[in-house]
Order: structure tokens, then C-alpha cells, then sequence
């Protein structure tokens, strides 16, 4: 109950409530105001005129004509209340209150407000009793002439107790609403917040049962499509997400065990024969061990890097850079050792914009394209880098070469961690190249695709690898390379400097 | 030279050490960072090797330290860590260089050997632009390199792939020294592109002279010498 009282859909209701209650207070003061002000007003205006209208008769036709008229008018029996007293003698002259209203004493043409006795009748009109009942009028006095003693001192006034019996009732009706309003607010308020509750309750419930281990558990969705569904389903998703990245984790560390342990357990094969053998066997043991525990290292720093790559850490150290530059640095790095390995090595660039990346990554990619042409395309003869523009703005990479290819359905796995092809089992490596090079690829918002390249033929269909990297978004950016462009266009196809290099 | 060793890991303090003991250097080895860096304070070193991670006082502050109080002694940091700006965070802590592990000996070696004597030519006023080893010579300036005042013309990589030789002549210079100081890479390709361009550059300078100048140090390097 208490964390229904704190939730946020209850503190809104309250607010609500508290606002609701003031308009229907508003609106009662207003009701009441034209209904029973206006009636209070008209009953004075009443008063007002007929004490007016009693005075002229009076200037007018004397006292004698005054009484009889008040007389008839008391005769009536409406909600009139007359008592006309000659003064100073105090005797009653008409009237049909039996006596004069302690309160009239005070309010000398003013208006009072008085209770009097009033006769109850039967049906035929004879007098069963007396209620009391409330009343309100003026007492005035009446004079021929401002010198004379003599004077009449008259009271007119209505009976108003229809009236304030139903103003009481208006009065305990709008109080009555108000509390209505009120409770009904709060079980409002309370209902929804109940059933809000319930459902952040349900997603609570999934998020422990899932941090207690079940990551297979989905928060529950009601299905109405509503903000909490929209939250339960990005929640699902991000699920979705972590669990995919764990699965990887898991196969990677599979991956990890199963690359490592092969070695290891070689490893550790040899020393126990080695320990057994002689100082020849001692040493081969030894240099093969060396030999091991390298590669070890190799994938193992292979790994992190990947891992580096992956969670983001190089893509703090981006700026733009000229691809064209990075590529023919990497090709003067590489075309020594391709002609040496006999294939003939070519270079081709466009004039590209700048794009964001990081210098180092990328000719790390290129190094990784070019060592797996040099490593697997044996028997080719050519080798081809190439650089030029895409249509959006970007910067397309390839790396062509004539030799065995990969074939479609396995160029989908060869990024992964630690596959290797049947055919590349023979040669040097761990696997590991074409997942830094995708990691590398993925880090830079580029695509990495794999195809057969234009320059194979027959049964060596080559291999085509091609990163597009994407056009720097930023407007400034964009600039910037407008301007690189219009500079590289006056001074001719010349490259400026490295943008990364110190 | 006189080192100082702050590494934290015994056997790892103990493989470098024996290392550098065996290739004549004195070797006092400090196992964490606030005992290093006393022993910097104290001492009188001719090159610091420092762990990155240290118990007590990572190795980039003791160095901070060291370089705020008008500590030149030439530094190289050890790390597990490779990545670039790992690198950048090291030198401009004040490293000179920064090797990562796992490192073979003779890369330790050859970086502190060149290390120390880049300190120890640096310190004349005057920097010196023509370097010369027997008979081959090579201007910085006019970017000439000639042997036997015979010009020989060379691409402008390979000119700076000589100026290092040259620069470090008769130190032992790793693939590594090359590929990160004359391309400015921190990785290593898996293929032999470096032979490749040093054999290319020993054609160009070694070519017709019976006396080979630059010489590979098997399983660790080249170095330019003169043959005494």
C-alpha cells in the first residue's frame, strides 16, 4: 500500500484531484452566487419599493388609509410580513407579526435579518401551532411633517425561510460533491496506479529472474502497443543483444580453448618425451616449444586487439583521414616483397575524400588483405590495390588478386574467429586476420565484402576483398574535404602527406 | 650501462635482467613503483626499463616524477598494453620508447642500446646531420648518400630506412625499430616486407663492393657496421 502511495501515477492523481476539487469549488461559489445572491438582492429591491410605495401613501392619504391598506395586504397570507406601530404610544395599528423583532430595535432603515412565528394552518384554515421561521426586512419610520411628534414606524418584510432552507441544502450538496470528488480521485488514482504498478512490477520481476541468470527470459508484454509495451520491446531487445554478444563471448572462448589447447597439450607431450630423451632430443623439444609458445603469443595479441578494436577503444583515436595516402604508403611498404614472392604488383588511385578513420587500423587492414594475397594466392601472378571515390562520398578499398579465391558459401565464415580454411591449413596463421580486418571494418562503419575478382579466370577465380568506408557525416567535415578537394584539383593528382603519420 | 629495472613480476624482473647482464649492462631491479622510483631519485642510471603496471606507483607517474624533477635519463616502458594510444600515453609521460609484451631479448636490447646512445649524441649543441661508416656517407641535408664518393640514388624511404641504420650504425636494429621509427607502424605484418626493402637497399649500397656493410643479425636484425 505504502509503495502505491509513492508511485508516480499516484502522485499525479493526487495533483489532479487537488486541481479538480478547486474547479468544483469554483463552480459551487458561482452557482450559489447567481442563484440564492440574486434571489437575496431582488427581496431587498422588494422591500425597498414597497416601504416607498407605503410611505407616499401615507404622505398622501394619512394614517388611517396607511393601516387599512397594510391590513388588506397582510390579509393575504403570502411570505409578506408587515407591522405598522404608532409611535410614541406603541400601539399596534396592522401587521401580522405579533410582536416587533428585538433586531429591529438596533437597525433603524436598515435591513435585519429575524426569526418569527409564523401560524401553522390545517386544510380549512384554522391555526394548529407555530413554526419558526426566518425573515428579512427594513423598519422605517413615517412622519407627516419633520416637526411633529407624531409618527408611525412600519416594518416590511419577507419571509425567507423556503429560501434558506434551500441554500443549506445547496451548501451541504456542493460539500457533498467536493467529497465525492475527492475520494473518487483517490480510488482513481489509486486503481491506476495499481495496475501500473503491476506491469513495472512484471518487467521487475523479468529483469531479476534475467540478472539472476535466465537470459533467455523476455519481459512480458501486454500487447496493447502502449509506452510501457514500446519500453518492455527496446528492453527485449537489448536482450536480444546481450545475449547474442555472449553467445559469440562463448564461442570465442570455445574458440580460444580449443586453439590453445592443441598447443599446450603439444607442448607439454614434448617436454615429458623430452625430459625421457637426450640432449639432442632436449634441444629440438626445446626450439619447437619456442616455436609454440610465439604463436600463442601472436594469437593472443591478435585477440586483444580484436577485442580492442570491437569495444570501441579505437574509434577514440579518429580523425580524418587521406585513404589514398595510407594506401600508397601500404603499397610501397608491400610492392617490394609481392614482386620478390613474383607477382607483379600494381596500384591504382582516385582522387577520394577524406574519410574518418584511424590511420594505423586501417593500413592494418590493408597489411592483413595484402599478407593472405602474398600467403594464399600462390601461383597467381598479379596483385592489385586500388583506391577511388564512391557516389555518396565516401572511399572504396579492393584488393584484387588471380589467385585460388574463396568460395561463396565459405566467405561468409572466414571472418569469423579462428577459421581456417582446409586448404590454407598447411600455411602459417591463426585464424584471426580476416576477424581483426572485419573488427577494423566494423569499427569504421564500412562494409567488408568478399567476391571473385575481375582478374581471375576459369578455375582461379581470384579474390576481390573490398572495404567501403562511408562519407564523413559532419558538416564541417565536409567542408574540410571540399576544400582538399579543390586544392588537390589546382595542384594536380598529387597526395598531401599522410593526415595520421607525425 | 647502469639500469634500472622496475618490473613487478619476479620471473619476468628475472628474464629481463639476465638479459641485460648477459649483454654487459648493471642491472638493480626495483619490484614496485614507489621503491623505483627512490631508487631513481637515488641512484645515478643510465636508462630506466619500466613496467606500465606497477603495485604502489604505476610506471607513467613514477616517470612523470622523475621527468618533472629534470630526470633525463632515457625511459622504456614494458606493457601488456599495445594498442596506440597506449603508446602516445607512455611517451608523453615521457618515455623514449615502448616495448610490448611478450618481447624477445634482443628487441629489449637493441631498443635500450639505441636509446642510450640517441641520449648520449643528442646532448651536443649541435645535431648532427652526416653520419658516416667507412666508407658510405650520408647527408641529411642534401639527402645524398654516397660509398666510395660514388653517388648512389636512392627512393626517399629508402634514404630514411638508411638514416636509421646509420643513425644507430653499429647497433643491432630489429624489424620492429624499423617498421614503427621509418614507417611509423605499430603492427606487425606477417609476411617478410622488411627483408625485403633491406635487401633492396643492400643491393643499392653493398652492390660490387667486396665489403658488405649491412649485415643481418640472425633472429634479430640488421645493423650497419664497419667491419672492425
Amino acid at each position: 500500500m505504502l509503495r502505491l502511495l509513492r508511485t508516480t501515477s499516484f502522485r499525479f492523481t493526487i495533483v489532479y484531484v487537488f486541481i479538480f476539487t478547486i474547479a468544483v469549488s469554483v463552480l459551487g461559489v458561482a452557482v450559489y452566487r447567481a442563484t440564492f445572491g440574486a434571489a437575496a438582492q431582488y427581496t431587498d429591491s422588494v422591500i425597498d419599493s414597497e416601504i416607498a410605495a407605503l410611505e407616499d401613501l401615507y404622505l398622501v392619504n394619512g394614517p388611517g388609509m396607511l393601516t387599512r391598506v397594510v391590513r388588506q395586504r397582510t390579509a393575504w397570507r403570502d411570505d409578506s410580513i408587515y407591522m405598522l406601530i404608532s409611535a410614541p404610544s406603541g400601539a399596534v395599528l396592522a401587521g401580522n407579526l405579533t410582536a416587533l423583532p428585538p433586531e429591529s430595535l438596533a437597525a433603524e432603515e436598515r435591513f435585519f435579518d429575524f426569526q418569527f412565528e409564523r401560524p401553522l394552518l390545517d386544510a380549512r384554515g384554522e391555526e394548529i401551532g407555530y413554526e419558526n421561521r426566518g425573515a428579512r426586512g427594513k423598519i422605517s419610520r413615517l412622519r407627516a411633517d419633520p416637526e411633529s411628534e407624531q409618527s408611525l414606524l412600519i416594518v416590511v418584510a419577507r419571509d425567507i425561510g423556503a429560501r434558506e432552507f434551500l441554500r443549506g441544502r445547496l451548501g451541504a450538496v456542493i460539500v457533498r460533491v467536493l467529497g465525492v470528488t475527492v475520494v473518487m480521485g483517490l480510488v482513481i488514482g489509486l486503481v491506476f496506479s495499481r495496475s501500473l504498478l503491476r506491469r513495472v512490477e512484471l518487467v521487475n520481476k523479468a529483469t531479476h529472474q534475467i540478472r539472476a541468470g535466465d537470459l533467455s527470459k523476455r519481459i512480458p508484454q501486454s500487447g496493447v502497443g502502449d509506452e510501457l509495451d514500446g519500453l518492455s520491446d527496446n528492453l527485449n531487445s537489448m536482450l536480444d543483444q546481450i545475449e547474442r554478444l555472449m553467445a559469440g563471448m562463448r564461442d570465442v572462448s570455445d574458440n580460444i580453448a580449443h586453439d590453445l589447447r592443441s598447443p599446450l597439450t603439444r607442448i607439454h607431450n614434448r617436454l615429458t618425451d623430452a625430459l625421457k630423451g637426450d640432449a639432442a632430443t632436449k634441444e629440438q623439444a626445446l626450439i619447437a616449444t619456442l616455436h609454440d609458445s610465439e604463436r600463442m603469443l601472436a594469437t593472443f595479441n591478435a585477440l586483444l586487439s580484436i577485442a580492442r578494436i570491437e569495444s570501441g577503444e579505437g574509434a577514440g583515436n579518429m580523425d580524418r583521414v587521406d585513404i589514398v595516402a595510407i594506401c600508397e604508403e601500404m603499397a610501397e611498404l608491400y610492392e617490394p616483397a609481392a614482386q620478390e614472392a613474383g607477382f607483379e604488383f600494381d596500384f591504382k588511385s582516385a582522387p577520394t575524400p577524406l574519410i574518418w578513420g584511424n590511420r594505423e587500423l586501417i593500413s592494418q587492414a590493408i597489411a592483413n588483405f595484402l599478407d593472405n594475397a602474398l600467403k594464399y594466392a600462390k601461383g597467381g601472378k598479379r596483385i592489385e590495390l586500388s583506391v577511388r571515390p564512391t557516389k555518396p562520398g565516401g572511399a572504396m578499398l579492393e584488393i584484387n588478386d588471380d589467385g585460388p579465391g574463396i568460395a561463396a558459401e565459405d566467405r561468409g565464415r572466414v571472418k569469423e574467429r579462428f577459421v581456417r580454411l582446409e586448404k590454407s591449413r598447411t600455411t602459417t596463421g591463426n585464424g584471426l586476420g580476416l576477424s581483426l580486418v572485419a573488427a577494423i571494418a566494423s569499427a569504421h562503419k564500412a562494409r567488408l565484402s568478399l567476391a571473385h575478382s575481375a582478374l581471375g579466370s576459369g578455375d582461379r577465380p581470384g579474390l576481390r576483398v573490398r572495404l567501403e568506408f562511408p562519407a564523413i557525416k559532419k558538416k564541417s567535415a565536409r567542408q574540410t574535404v571540399k576544400a582538399d578537394e579543390k586544392l588537390e584539383a589546382k595542384s594536380g593528382p598529387k597526395v598531401s602527406a599522410p593526415a595520421a603519420a607525425e | 650501462m647502469r639500469i634500472l629495472l622496475v618490473e613487478d613480476d619476479a620471473e619476468a624482473a628475472a628474464y629481463a635482467a639476465k638479459g641485460l647482464r648477459e649483454a654487459g649492462h648493471v642491472v638493480e631491479h626495483a619490484l614496485d613503483g614507489e621503491t623505483g622510483l627512490r631508487m631513481a631519485t637515488a641512484g645515478d642510471y643510465d636508462a630506466y626499463v619500466i613496467d606500465r603496471m606497477l603495485p604502489k606507483m604505476d610506471g607513467l607517474t613514477l616517470l612523470s616524477h622523475q621527468r618533472d624533477g629534470g630526470d633525463e635519463t632515457p625511459a622504456l616502458f614494458l606493457s601488456a598494453l599495445g594498442e596506440v594510444d597506449d603508446r602516445v600515453s607512455g611517451l608523453k609521460a615521457g618515455g623514449d620508447d615502448y616495448l610490448v609484451k611478450p618481447y624477445a631479448m634482443q628487441e629489449l636490447l637493441a631498443r635500450i642500446e639505441a636509446m642510450g646512445r640517441g641520449r648520449r649524441r643528442a646532448a651536443p649543441a649541435t645535431v648532427n646531420t652526416r653520419f658516416q661508416v667507412e666508407d658510405l656517407e650520408l647527408d641529411v641535408i642534401t639527402r645524398t648518400v654516397r660509398r666510395a664518393e660514388k653517388k648512389i640514388d636512392l627512393q626517399p624511404r629508402e634514404f630514411r630506412l638508411l638514416e636509421y641504420l646509420m643513425r644507430h650504425a653499429g647497433q643491432v636494429v630489429t624489424r620492429t625499430m624499423l617498421l614503427e621509427n621509418v614507417w611509423e607502424y605499430h603492427f606487425d605484418p606477417q609476411t617478410n616486407v622488411i627483408d625485403v626493402h633491406i635487401s633492396r637497399l643492400r643491393s643499392k649500397i653493398d652492390k660490387g663492393f667486396d665489403h658488405p656493410l649491412l649485415k643481418t643479425i640472425r633472429g634479430a636484425g640488421y645493423t650497419i657496421s664497419d667491419s672492425a
